[in-house]
């Protein structure tokens, strides 16, 4: 088969057609201490200005090798603009939300005044739309550039405080249902102006995981939502969410995502039989363990065990951590290449 | 059924849906009453949070019911801690706990505070996202014996070679034992780092403190009338910690 470009080979995987060999990709974020060496954009100008944003997401394709580019690094990207405190000042460190506006169960659940304007104009959001544009720029057609947006569920957790959200789950489903009705905008208005500035397709990223809550949850609270939003997404859309999924793997479905992007904790050929061609999918080399802590030879039998049990996208799983080598990343990379088809 | 009996199940009853309310006002009516301390924990309290952790465990219970039902555990707690430990026993030694720079995550932690409280052990809490400077200065004040590193995001874990670094740059290494835990730390990464002690859970952090206390030396037994009640407190905040700590990760 003759060679496609990356943004062909991860297109054709996403919605099920030939490919040349099986893409591997930037999901969520795959950048490491090493790979901003390399580059030369380092944090936290990485997370807070679009110029060092794009050249460090860029790494993943020119570096790395992956079919896909994707410059939130962060799961805060958002969380500013909508009230929460975090501090983008670090130097090492992901920014992650370190205080909830809503956790004060006397303050209204309500979005910032001027939303969407507001939100869009933020600091941090429009870095990201910014760095979006630029690599669009950058690659045109030939690399997927891919944007990123949390959902209610998980932009609650930000804005509610993981704790009292879960709790109030059973102890008080009104204020979660107003809490998810109120930020669902949230991510529409972001993943349109993602599309806008040239993402070629959407990361959803929303934590309703079996690590956390029953299946019904997702079903009862989260799925209506879902099926509202993404279709009105103008982009396919995929979605992310960690941990243990294979029980809920069926509602996903239901909602309109083209495609899965799952974690280890879930062995690739059951989730293959469970989504069942009703979605593609995307992942599943584990982080903490394979990608962080042992070397590129186990890298590629992940990799490979991805391939072999059906798995559309071979990627990280979730977040890679920011100390794991190159090295371990390439070997996806290369374990992609290796299984060319003639 | 007498008036107690109906105490004790419907504490059971409550605390296993997590009715807070219902749980603190029989517990202080069991007090009022007379009621041994002891007898409202294991008769009650401690059976109903068993149940909900072997609900858990066969997957029909998850976080939020766990959530709920400690928390209705902690109301009783508040009333029935004083009359468990007022008996003034000294503490076995004192423990500086923290969870490292760039981590918010601190359910575990607290757990490991309640365990290490219940045995008697002084706590001075440090809280999140503490920066090595941090953690040499809290030893400089305090002068705990041990210390208590907590991570829940491979992407924090390396941090507590840099308060290992921190410490042997000021002096205090040798000064303090160092315990590490979370969910993503194994034992391999703990010798790695050089930590001296590595905890999965809170009941373990336990075990682990009282352990280093002994090879430096320390006397950690809590001695005559007092174990009782201490021994009991540790079991009750075992069995919140059972039901909470597995409160779940999530970072992407």
């Amino acid at each position: 088969m003759e060679q496609m470009t990356s943004k062909q080979r991860f297109l054709a995987g996403l919605y099920g057609n030939p490919v040349d060999r099986p893409p591997a990709a930037s999901i969520v974020s795959v950048i490491t201490y090493e790979l901003m060496d390399i580059t030369g954009a380092h944090f936290p100008h990485a997370n807070t200005e679009p110029e060092p944003m794009a050249t460090l997401a860029a790494g993943a394709h020119e570096v790395m090798g992956f079919d896909s580019v994707m410059p939130i690094f962060s799961i805060a990207q958002e969380a500013t603009a909508l009230g929460c405190q975090v501090d983008w000042s670090d130097t090492d460190m992901m920014p992650n939300p370190t205080d909830s506006p809503w956790a004060d169960r006397d303050v209204e659940i309500k979005l910032p005044d001027g939303f969407p304007d507001s939100f869009l104009e933020d600091k941090y959001v429009k870095c990201s739309i910014d760095a979006i544009r630029l690599l669009k720029q950058h690659f045109g057609d030939d690399v997927m550039v891919l944007g990123k947006v949390m959902g209610p569920w998980t932009l609650s957790y930000h804005c509610y405080n993981t704790q009292e959200f879960l709790f109030d789950t059973i102890m008080d489903p009104d204020r979660v249902r107003k809490s998810l009705e109120t930020l669902a905008p949230v991510p529409l208005a972001y993943a349109a102006a993602q599309v806008e500035a040239g993402a070629d397709a959407i990361v959803w990223a929303d934590h309703a995981t079996g690590d956390l809550v029953r299946n019904t949850m997702y079903r009862d609270f989260l799925l209506p939502h879902h099926q509202e939003l993404i279709p009105q997404v103008e982009a396919p859309v995929i979605l992310h969410c960690c941990g243990k999924t294979l029980d809920r793997v069926q509602y996903f479905s239901e909602a309109g995502f083209t495609c899965y992007h799952f974690e280890s904790a879930n062995p690739p050929d059951e989730m293959v039989e469970k989504a069942a061609g009703k979605m593609k999918l995307t992942g599943n080399v584990n982080n903490p363990i394979t990608l962080y802590a042992r070397g590129p030879d186990e890298a590629r039998a992940e990799a490979q065990a991805a391939i072999d049990a059906g798995v559309d996208i071979i990627a990280p799983e979730c977040a890679v951590p920011l100390q794991a080598p190159v090295a371990n990343l390439q070997a996806i990379v290369q374990t992609c290449k290796d299984n060319r088809h003639q | 059924m007498s008036r107690e009996e109906e105490i004790k199940k419907g504490l059971f009853e409550h605390t296993l849906v997590g009715e807070a309310s219902e749980v603190v006002e029989l517990t202080q009516e069991g007090i009022d009453l007379g009621m041994d301390p002891l007898d409202i924990l294991f008769g009650a309290l401690i059976p109903s949070l068993q149940e909900v952790g072997r609900l858990f465990e066969i997957g029909e219970y998850f976080v939020p019911e766990m959530l709920v039902a400690a928390r209705a555990m902690q109301g009783a707690m508040a009333l029935l801690r004083p009359l468990l430990v007022d008996k003034g026993a000294e503490p076995i030694g004192k423990v500086v706990m923290l969870t490292v720079k760039g981590d918010v995550h601190d359910i575990g932690k607290n757990l490991c505070n309640i365990m290490l409280e219940g045995e008697g052990f002084d706590i001075v809490d440090l809280g999140v996202n503490v920066k090595p400077e941090e953690v040499v200065a809290a030893v400089q004040e305090h002068q705990p014996q041990l210390l208590g590193f907590s991570a829940f995001l491979t992407t924090t874990m390396p941090f507590f070679k840099s308060n290992l670094a921190a410490l042997s740059e000021a002096g205090l290494r040798d000064s303090v034992k160092v315990m590490v835990g979370g969910a993503p730390v194994t034992p391999e990464y703990a010798d790695s780092v050089g930590a001296d002690g590595f905890a999965p859970d809170a009941s373990a952090a336990v075990r682990l403190a009282k352990k280093l206390m002994v090879d430096m030396g320390y006397d950690v037994s809590m001695g005559g009338d007092d174990s009782e009640g201490a021994s009991a407190l540790t079991t009750a905040v075992q069995a919140v910690e059972e039901l909470m700590v597995k409160s779940g990760k999530h970072e992407e």
